[in-house]
């Protein structure tokens, strides 16, 4: 699980039947300063994690899969969780 | 998922029975500096290395793809396959507002 800052979204037409109605928000993973670490990540997310809003993505594909209700969804990163504050850190 | 732009195409004369039907891009990554410049903006090679991807979507070359690696790549597939790269979405449009601090 990476700690992430929501920093946007992407829409796409064509894409795997699983994903139809899934919100695909862009993630930038990030440090406990709160810099950017690597390049970002897209997770679905079903919290509904609004822009620069501190989230936790996991890579568990299972996870994801039961989370879309298809067994050969290929989908893996997903939104765990909206971070309301963390240690140290300042609260957002 | 990652984002990426197709950069070229790789043809195989043969290959694994169940890989028959979809093609092979050439991708490189998104950096960070590349969703800032957005998708209109021509791609640049990162840090990153280049890499291929399984796609049954029809992606051509320039479109920026939604890619996942790892074991998920082969779960759309019946029987065990041997890709970790595949594409998902083809991107049409991307919102996005990097945290200024």
């Amino acid at each position: 699980m990476l700690l992430a800052r929501v920093e946007g979204n992407i829409v796409g037409t064509r894409k795997h039947p699983s994903l139809e109605g899934w919100r695909l928000v862009v993630c930038q993973p990030i440090g406990m300063t709160g810099e950017p670490e690597g390049a970002p990540q897209v997770a679905i997310d079903s919290h509904g994690a609004a822009t620069h809003q501190e989230v936790i993505i996991s890579s568990d594909g299972m996870a994801a899969r039961l989370a879309v209700g298809d067994e050969r969804s290929p989908v893996r990163w997903l939104v765990v969780g909206i971070v309301d504050e963390h240690e140290p850190g300042k609260r957002i | 998922m990652k984002l990426g732009t197709v950069i070229g195409r790789v043809t195989l004369s043969k290959s694994v029975d169940s890989l028959e039907g979809g093609t092979f891009l050439i991708v490189i990554p998104f950096s960070r500096a590349q969703f800032a410049a957005g998708l209109d903006k021509s791609a640049v090679m990162g840090t990153d290395p280049s890499l291929v991807i399984y796609d049954n979507l029809g992606a051509d070359v320039r479109q920026i793809v939604s890619y996942e690696e790892g074991r998920e790549a082969a779960q759309p597939f019946e029987q065990p396959t041997p890709i970790d790269a595949i594409s998902i979405v083809l991107v049409d449009e991307m919102f996005y507002r990097p945290w200024q601090g």
